[in-house]
Parts: C-alpha cells; structure tokens; sequence
C-alpha cells in the first residue's frame, strides 16, 4: 500500500541512490587497497569508484587531502539528491544534515569563546552542515549575541530552546553543549518519523530500529567516556536522548553506572549490547577504560562493533523498498567508507601494515 | 715551534726567576688538572652524544606510534578533532622541572617531567564517541612526550657539555702549547741572562784580580828594589868602611842601578 | 653557565608543528594559554598556507622573549623552512627539538644538533 504513491515523488532519488550503494567498495576492492604500497596506489586503486574527485590531487597526497576529496563526493552526491528531492523526503534529507550542522555550530562557538576570527573557521565547516544563515554566525562577536540574533535563526534553533541558554554556552564545555543538541536532535528526528504519515511503513520501522541504535550508541559512549570527568550523574543522565532500546529503565542505570561494570550491567537488558560489552571483555571488569590500549589486539574496540553493527543495519536497510531511508544508510555506509580508506591509507603512509585490517567492510 | 712564542717581558733576575719557576709549576699542574677534567666531560659527551642518538632514533619510532593512535581517533571520531583541542586548551598539564647534574664541576640540567594534577582541558572531548580512542591517543602521547623531554635534555646537557668541552680544551692547549713554552722560554731567557752576567761578573773580577795582581808584583818589586838599594847602600858603607879592595866591584853595581833608578 | 636562574622558572613546552603533531602533542597535555588579555599560546599550527615568516616570528618568540618554555618541539620539515635560525640558535635554553611528523618520516641527516654531533666525530 505504501509503495503505491512513493514512486511519484520519492522513486527516483531512491533510484540513484541504489545505484550510489553500488558504487561503494567491496570486500575485492579492500582487499586491493590494503596491498597497496603507497597512496598513490591507493588513488589508482580507488580511480574507478571516485574518477575525478582524486584527479586534482598532487603526488602521494596526504591522507587528510584524500579524505577530504573522498568527503567532497558525497557532499555532491548528496547534494543531487537533495535537489531532485520533494515534500517530505527533502525534509527528511534535510534532518540528515542536521547532525552536521551541530558539529559546524559547535566550531563557530567554540571560535567566538575564544575569540577568534570566526571567517577561518567557515573553511573547517563541514560542508554537509552548512546552512545559509552559517555564514551570519561569525557576525556575531560575543556569545549573547551568537545566542539571541544568530541562532534563532538557524535550524537548530529548536534544539536550543528550552534546553540552553546563553550563559550555559558560556560556562558549560562546549561539549556538553554540543551533546545536548544531538540529543535533542536525535528525539527530534525520531519524533519526525514516528508521526509524519508519509515515513508509516518502511520508514518508520528502520528509521525507528536505527535511530533507537544511535541513541542508545550515545548514552552508552558518554557514560563510559564520563568516568573521570567532572561530568555529573545528573548531567550525564541529561544528555541521554529519551528513546531507544535501553529508554527508561535501561538509561536509569546507565545514569547510576560508576564504572564499566555498571554500564555492562544497565545494557545487559539488550542481547547485542550484551555482546558486544562480552567480547570486548569489559563486562568482566578485567579491562575497564584504561585496558582498552590492549583491546585493538585481539580485535576490535567496543566503538569498532558498534560501527560494525550500524553498518548491517544499514546494508540490511537496502532490502526494503519506496523509503528515503535508504539515503539514511547510503550517507553512513559511505561515511564508513571515507573512514576506512582514510585509515587504509593511513596504514600504508605510516606503515603499520600490521593493522590495516581494522577496518569494517560490509559488502 | 716554542721559538715563536716569545716569552714575557720580565727583567732578567733571579726573583723573577723563581717567580717564573713557580709559574711552570702551576701551569703543569693546571695542565695535567684540566687534561683530567676535559678527558671525563669528553667520556661524559661520548656517552651523550651515543644516548643522542639513539634517543633521536627512539623518537622517531615513538613520534610515529604516536601519530598513529591519533590516525586511530580520526577514525573513531569521523572527524577533525583538531581545532576544538587547540581551543581547549589552557592549562599545560604536562610541565617539566629542571634539575642540576654536577659533572667534573659543570651543571648539567636534567628535565625532568610531572604532570599537573587537576588540571585536564580535554576530559570531554570525544563525549559523544570516540572518546576512549582520546583517551588512549593522550595517554600515547604523553609517553612520546616524556621521550622527547628525556631527549632535551640530553640534547641540552649535548650543547652545555660542548660549550664546556671546547673552553677547557682551549684552556689546555693555551697552557700546553703557549703558557709552558713561554714561561719555559723565559727561563730559558733569565737563565741565560743571569748566566752571561755571571760571566761577565767573572770577567770583570779577572780582570780586577789581574790588575790588583800587577799592582802587587809592582809594589813588591818596588820593595824589593828598596830594600835591595838599602842593603846595597848598607853594604857599600861597610864595605868601604872596612874592605877597600871590594869598593871598586860594588861601585860598578852602584853605578848601573843608579842608571835604573832614573828611569823608574 | 647555566645559572639557577634561567632555567628554574622554565616549566613548559612549546611547539610548532602541523595540526596533527599539534593536536596530539595538545592532547598529552602541554597546552597553555597565558591569562589576560594578551593570551599567548605556546603553540603554533603551520599548514599550507602560513607564511615562513611567521614561523620565524613564533620561532623568536618561544626562543628570546618568553622565559616559561623549557623545550620547543618543532616539526622536521617546518625547521626546514627557517633552518638557518634553527641551525644558528644554540643557547641551551630552551632546546629546540626536531620532531618527526606523521607525513615526514625522520631524517637524522638534517637534524641540527644531530649534524653537530657528526661533525664533532668526523663522521
């Protein structure tokens, strides 16, 4: 019933789309790339996936340059897709860019406490999160007036209202500001495609299954990441997005965990959560933060899995059909694959060959 | 060679000699002190410059493991992480307190690294994700860090060590090879100065010892001649008085002295 | 020579070097930003586009004016761009280091104190 009409506005972005997730490189293509000897043999190697994009880089670029080119094709790509986009998946591919656009916010707050020339930071935006109002961002001189003209202005003002005021961006670490606005952010989307009446279907089942993963990814990471800092339980527990897998009782007893154990204990509700926190060896306690130097040895970290697993939903979100999501998993499954080359290359320029398998390929 | 270095502008005599004397004696053993000195720097600076260099090698590895581990962020955060972490900082955390290593009377300052307590810019950074990656780049670097501060100072003590080698080597070869030749040379010099005085001293008292000897042989012949004449004329008077047939014979001697006598 | 005084109140480390090995040099935690107005960082981030004579300018500052850096890191390559103020600075304080950085490997050959060290021993 729901693909009757979804062709007539969405058919074609997801056509491109699918034919995007085709050009993304295989298990072959890695398995090519890690025998490479230089970055220029990385480049030649990936010549046929990114043609043009590497063409204006110099003789073995550096790696940070060849990310960037890679980054460059998916804007553009992305881009496309966004312009031949109607009605409600244009607003649904304008929440993807969201999250970017968080990131940028955060740099240009950051830039304005300290008081910098805000114009240079525009350069280290992400161009996925750039807005037409950004460039107004660097007007502003102090952080009460970021906050009251410019702000307002952008997109993302919802995500500020209520929560932040103009002082916490003063006082509170911009981190904590920034953690604040994804997760708003993330309950807003989830929101948006729980309720819209276009997304009942497809849609609403993986989106719901993806972002209930990425929220529960995030309460997970701060609370492990928190131990240590001066970040308080109770505002710990006000960054965790108030959805997901583990939501409530789960993200209760993340905010009470004072250590791996506790977080271990609080996911242990969720079999995958359970697994990954068992073979990563953190539930046994033996590891806790500071093991996780020894964890890349025997494979992968607990970040490594939870990358591992979004890419699988995001492979298995191709097996559905009449849904933008797919555009959803083609950014994050491409996203992955900047990172992997990135860390291929990276290998390979500081020759450390022996860990260049740590990568994820799902293809 | 020790020809040319002159010597020094002391008047020949023998209080400067023994000055002199006494200054080839310190110079000797300043010479054989600071010899000491330079050979135990010297070792010393070996010793460095071999822990230099496998520092610098150290480094290199360490720098690149290092430089991985943040490779390892970039990959778990997706992103720059670069300009919030120059942002943030504020507080060095990581300092280093300097300490002095005495060697053969040269001080050489030790780094020494320690962590400021309570003080820590990035405990947030990478909240989100990425975080314990953070945590174990920091933790990389921080090592590669105390590597690098072990390494300035020994590059440090390198560059005292150096400084301190070459003036000490400069103070031995001045006294090795200009202040004991030269004074060598002055002694060289008042020696054979006093020596020719000594000579000429001597001459001098020959030549006095001859005149005075003349003088005397003169003055004795002059007695002699005197006595002589009173004995002749003694003899005369008695002979005339009491042997005539002698006068004539006496008067012969008489007159051929009397001819002496004038001209004298 | 090396009087208590220039030395004692040296306690931190500089550096000039390429975002990364600033980065991650940062994140060891030798970070520091004088207070008041005139914040002065002890670090430098060199790319593309910095001028060589604003290396030189950081270069003079860490080494001359400022009495707080024990220890300058300087990445090998950018010590390549001024290496004439590099080679000619040999007071022992602070000491300059050239460090390797994540895209130029290290080079003992061009490492100042390193040729020093060959010279002194004819090698």
């Amino acid at each position: 019933m729901e693909g009757l009409f979804f062709n007539v506005n969405g058919g074609f972005v997801e056509g491109i789309v699918r034919g995007y997730r085709n050009s993304l490189l295989t298990g072959q293509n890695y398995s090519n790339l890690t025998q490479c000897e230089t970055i220029d043999d990385v480049k030649l190697q990936l010549g046929p996936a990114y043609g043009d994009f590497l063409a204006s880089l110099p003789p073995n670029p550096s790696t940070s340059a060849l990310a960037g080119k890679m980054t460059d094709k998916l804007v553009s790509e992305f881009r496309y897709l966004v312009a031949q986009s109607v009605g409600s998946t244009a607003k649904f591919l304008e929440y993807l860019t969201y999250g970017y656009m968080i990131d940028n916010i955060a740099l240009l707050i950051t830039g304005t406490l300290h008081e910098r020339d805000t114009r240079e930071l525009l350069e280290r935006c992400h161009p996925l999160g750039w807005f037409e109002t950004l460039p107004v961002l660097c007007v502003a001189t102090n952080i009460e007036e970021l906050y009251n003209s410019v702000l307002i202005e952008t997109p993302l003002a919802p995500y500020f209202k209520g929560s932040l005021s103009h002082h916490d961006l003063d006082e509170l670490n911009i981190e904590i500001v920034r953690n604040t606005l994804y997760k708003n952010y993330l309950e807003d989307f989830y929101n948006f495609v729980q309720t819209h009446p276009d997304f009942s279907g497809p849609t609403q089942e993986i989106m719901s299954e993806i972002l209930q993963f990425e929220a529960d990814r995030r309460a997970i990471n701060i609370t492990l990441n928190s131990f240590g800092t001066e970040l308080s339980k109770q505002e710990r527990r006000k960054l965790y997005p108030e959805f997901g897998n583990l939501y409530p009782e789960g993200s209760l007893m993340l905010s009470r965990a004072e250590d791996v154990e506790g977080v271990a204990l609080a996911v242990s509700a969720v079999s995958d959560y359970k697994s990954f926190f068992d073979a990563v060896g953190l539930s046994q306690g033996g590891g806790g933060l500071g093991g996780m130097g020894g964890g890349p040895a025997d494979g992968k970290s607990l970040e490594d899995l939870f990358y591992q697993k979004e890419m699988e939903m995001s492979k298995f979100v191709f097996t559905r059909q009449f849904t933008p999501a797919v555009v959803y998993a083609w950014m994050k499954l491409k996203e992955q694959e900047i990172r992997n080359v990135t860390w291929i290359s990276e290998c390979i320029a500081q020759n450390q060959k022996e860990r260049i398998g740590n990568f994820i390929s799902v293809f | 060679m020790s020809g040319a270095v002159g010597r020094e502008p002391v008047f020949p005599t023998r209080q400067s000699l023994g000055l002199m004397k006494s200054k080839l004696k310190g110079a000797e053993t300043g010479h054989s002190l600071l010899k000491r000195k330079s050979e135990a720097l010297t070792k010393r600076f070996r010793e460095i410059t071999r822990r230099i260099d496998e520092a610098k090698r150290k480094m290199g590895r360490v720098m690149q493991i290092a430089a991985f581990s943040l490779a390892e962020v970039s990959y778990a955060v997706g992103g720059d992480i670069g300009y919030q972490v120059q942002e943030s900082a504020k507080q060095a955390r990581f300092r280093v307190r300097a300490k002095q290593e005495n060697v053969s009377g040269v001080f050489l300052p030790q780094f020494e690294s320690y962590t400021q307590e309570g003080v820590n810019d990035f405990a947030l950074t990478g909240l989100g994700k990425g975080g314990q990656q953070i945590q174990r780049c920091r933790e990389t670097y921080a090592r590669a860090v105390e590597t690098l501060v072990e390494l300035a100072s020994l590059q440090t003590a390198f560059l005292i060590l150096d400084e301190v080698i070459k003036v000490v080597n400069r103070r031995v070869n001045a006294i090795e090879h200009v202040i004991i030749p030269r004074t060598e040379n002055t002694i060289k010099y008042i020696n054979s100065e006093l020596d020719e005085l000594d000579r000429e001293e001597f001459y001098r008292l020959k030549k006095v010892s001859g005149k005075k000897q003349r003088d005397n042989a003169a003055a004795d012949a002059e007695i002699l001649a005197a006595r002589k004449k009173a004995e002749a004329e003694e003899a005369a008077g008695a002979v005339a008085a009491a042997e005539p047939e002698a006068a004539p014979e006496a008067a012969d001697v008489l007159g051929e002295q009397e001819d002496n006598d004038v001209i004298f | 020579m090396a009087s208590a005084a220039t030395y004692k109140d040296r306690q931190l480390l500089a550096v000039i070097g390429d975002e990364d090995s600033v980065t991650g040099l940062l994140l060891a935690g030798i970070g520091h930003v004088t207070e008041g107005a005139d914040a002065q960082r002890n670090f430098l981030v060199v790319d593309a586009k910095t001028e060589t004579s604003q290396i030189e300018q950081a270069f003079q500052n860490f080494t001359q004016e400022r009495k707080d850096i024990a220890v300058l890191l300087i990445n090998q390559h950018i010590a390549e761009r001024i290496r004439h103020s590099v080679d000619t600075f040999a007071d022992p304080f602070p000491a300059v280091l050239e460090i390797p950085s994540k895209d130029h490997l290290y080079d003992p050959e061009k490492d100042s104190v390193l040729k020093r060290v060959r010279r002194l021993f004819g090698e």
